[in-house]
């Protein structure tokens, strides 16, 4: 009776709420996410939510949109980068990744999955910075700057342009994400409660994307050299949690 | 009489009020308590974090606001003038109850025309505090804690679990002020700053203002998981 | 493929453990045409054999030696007709690759997958195996790719092989012939060469083929081209 919150209609892709942005740096890029995971719009029901989800060595997916799908097309996308592995004995390059999620996505063109991914990460042997966004149905978009998505992706766009300048160093690219995405996130009823940033690096040392691990011999993934986990910084960044 | 609810071809207008809101008002030994958060959010757009929507109506007389932002102001405005109007006619304060019927006669006279309201109205008079819960549909209730907007589930579960009527000073304020801080963390639309204020027998007092950011960090720290 | 009132397996196991219709394939193989492969140091050449038995044959109209992408190139020795049923899957296939990965498909990935398919016709009911021995050549990224597949569905990677009629005479001349830092031109030679070999008559540039892959990717020589190859040969 004294309830004043009438049933408001919520499309799919704004259900649960949550936003991603990459960013390009110099010999660097960054991904980030917020942590919510709502239902009906407006209820919270928890906070530890990831919508980025490592894909390689140096190759990072976010998917924010209805949390259901964030997880199965996550595990579809990891199928079918595992047979890919396997089959062709070799990791899979950000363009190449992008091409799989973009065909897997347009597979369901009259039904699709309620996500808009975003794919950051280094390019193999140039380690040149990635980033690339989509649509819910696979169309694809390469820039040279950002990418962003989610609910709040007007408010992201807003930041990033504010923000973003080119050839940032993996600091000043943390600090320049974490603005954007928290600023973002505050004008946002149904984004935000915490954020994870991840920071990719070339190591420098060993050639993960080098002539072993590109050899068209087929030999078990593990023989093949290991990057340096240390040169990918993850933080979880404190915001606001209202 | 026009129907402004639905269109041309009889369709319900969907009307678009900021909805979102947690308030809550509760007495005790020494007066009533008011708490509320100050977002206003239009669908998932966060418009504004520092809303006030406790009304200063006058020096004895308190509204809260929930539902359209301008139904609830422009109301209040009506209310105070009429309220004014009240005293220098009969040399006297109006009581609480005269004032929340005022409100919910205006509202009674709109029903059915679109108003969106939830409001608390509290005061102090010649028979001590009272609170009262008046909307646009009509409804004009006397109570001892209300909880207004669409985070009041969540506020009227921490706000029942430590209602006393021998709260002290100091325990009431917080009681309200958590309520309304877990109703904020639970809720989308509920945020902002948390304003408290206190109706005592002279006058209305504005406790505090704080921050849900500051107000989460500090109560985590109290509280680690 | 298979009809309902033929949907057995047609290759079964003989007695001692043999699948005699693969043998009969193999054998349908080795009485094919030649066909040679040989990789180079940059690049990879495919030759065979196109003989007429007419005058009348129409030379250059249709082809042994195709490209089934921009980079990769094929050839057989066998049944013509089973070979351009594979020679529309792999292109098929190179395509389906390239529309979902956006990058364009390596020798070994398309060899393994033709490799699967000619597999498939030796187990699935109503079929035979293909009568044919594929050559693949291919460049990737930077290095030249040979593999041959059998109608078993075997296939094996070589530096220089040959297929088809008298191909362990051509093999024998292959291995004294090969050295690791061979050009291309050099192993276009070497494989006209190993064609002449068993060659009856008279060999020309209107009854062999060649075709070369480098790093500008696949293609089949003209006849000119062939001609001057021939033209420093003894």
């Amino acid at each position: 009776m004294f309830h004043q919150n009438k049933k408001q209609e919520t499309t799919e892709i704004a259900y649960n709420g949550g936003a991603v942005v990459a960013m390009k740096g110099k010999d660097c890029v960054a991904i980030a996410a917020d942590r919510r995971f709502g239902v009906n719009q407006g209820q919270t029901v928890a906070t530890d939510f990831d919508k980025v989800f490592e894909m390689g060595p140096q190759l990072y997916c976010g998917l924010p949109g209805l949390a259901t799908d964030t997880l199965t097309v996550r595990d579809r996308l990891k199928f079918r980068l595992n047979l890919y592995e396997l089959r062709e004995g070799r990791k899979m390059s950000p363009n190449v990744f992008c091409s799989m999620l973009s065909n897997l996505l347009y597979e369901r063109r009259f039904g699709p999955y309620f996500v808009e991914p975003v794919v950051a990460g280094l390019k193999p042997k140039t380690y040149e910075p990635f980033v690339c966004n989509m649509d819910l149905i696979g169309c694809m978009n390469e820039p040279e700057d950002f990418v962003v998505g989610g609910t709040c992706s007007d408010q992201l766009y807003g930041m990033c342009e504010a923000l973003w300048e080119p050839d940032l160093s993996p600091d000043d690219l943390f600090e320049t994400i974490s603005q954007a995405l928290v600023n973002a996130c505050d004008r946002d009823a149904i984004s935000g409660w915490g954020a994870t940033v991840h920071i990719i690096q070339n190591n420098g040392k060993i050639d993960m994307f080098g002539e072993a691990a590109y050899s068209c011999v087929l030999r078990p993934l593990s023989l093949q050299p290991a990057g340096e986990k240390d040169k990918i910084t993850t933080r979880n960044v404190k915001t606001r949690m209202d | 009489m026009v129907d402004f609810t639905k269109d041309d071809f009889g369709r319900e207008i969907k009307l678009k009020f900021d909805h979102g809101t947690t308030t809550l008002g509760f007495c005790y030994d020494n007066g009533v308590v008011l708490a509320v958060d100050s977002r206003a959010t239009g669908g998932k757009f966060i418009g504004s974090q520092s809303m006030k929507k406790i009304v200063e109506i006058n020096k004895f007389l308190l509204g809260t606001m929930a539902g359209g932002a301008a139904d609830c102001v422009y109301w209040d405005r009506v209310l105070a003038k009429q309220c004014r109007m009240y005293e220098l006619r009969n040399k006297e304060r109006i009581s609480t109850a005269a004032a929340s019927k005022l409100m919910a006669n205006m509202a009674y006279s709109y029903k059915g025309m679109g108003l969106s309201m939830g409001m608390m109205i509290t005061g102090w008079d010649k028979r001590g505090p009272s609170l009262y819960y008046v909307d646009s549909e009509g409804n004009r209730v006397k109570g001892n804690a209300f909880s207004v907007g669409s985070g009041s589930v969540y506020a009227l579960g921490v706000l029942d679990s430590g209602l006393r009527a021998n709260l002290t000073d100091e325990e009431a304020y917080e009681l309200g002020r958590r309520a309304i801080y877990h109703a904020t963390f639970r809720d989308s639309y509920s945020g902002g700053i948390i304003r408290v204020y206190h109706m005592k027998s002279t006058g209305w007092e504005r406790i505090s203002e704080e921050d849900c950011k500051d107000l989460h960090y500090k109560y985590e720290n109290e509280n680690p998981k | 493929m298979g009809s309902e009132r033929y949907s057995f397996s047609l290759t079964t196991f003989s007695p001692s453990g043999k699948l005699v219709q693969i043998e009969y394939a193999l054998a349908a193989v080795a009485s094919g045409a030649p066909s040679i492969g040989i990789k180079a140091a940059n690049g990879v050449v495919l030759a065979t054999e196109n003989k007429h038995k007419s005058i009348l044959y129409e030379e250059h109209a249709l082809h042994k030696v195709e490209a089934i992408t921009d980079h990769i190139g094929m050839v057989y020795s066998g049944m013509g007709p089973d070979y351009r049923q594979l020679v529309k899957r792999a292109r098929k296939m190179a395509q389906q690759y390239y529309l979902v990965y956006g990058e364009r498909i390596r020798t070994c990935q398309l060899v393994q997958r033709v490799a699967a398919v000619m597999q498939e016709y030796t187990q699935s009911g109503g079929v035979r195996p293909f009568g044919v021995s594929l050559l693949i050549c291919g460049w990737d990224e930077d290095k030249p790719a040979l593999y041959q597949c059998d109608p078993s569905g075997a296939y094996f990677a070589w530096k220089a092989t040959a297929m088809g009629k008298n191909f362990v005479n051509g093999k024998t001349f292959l291995e004294k012939r090969y050295s690791e830092d061979l050009e291309v031109d050099d192993a276009v030679h070497t494989a006209i060469l190993t064609l002449k070999e068993s060659f009856e008559g008279q060999i020309t540039a209107d009854n062999i083929e060649v075709g070369i892959c480098d790093s500008t990717g696949f293609r089949a020589l003209d006849s000119a081209t062939v001609k001057d190859y021939l033209a420093n040969i003894p």
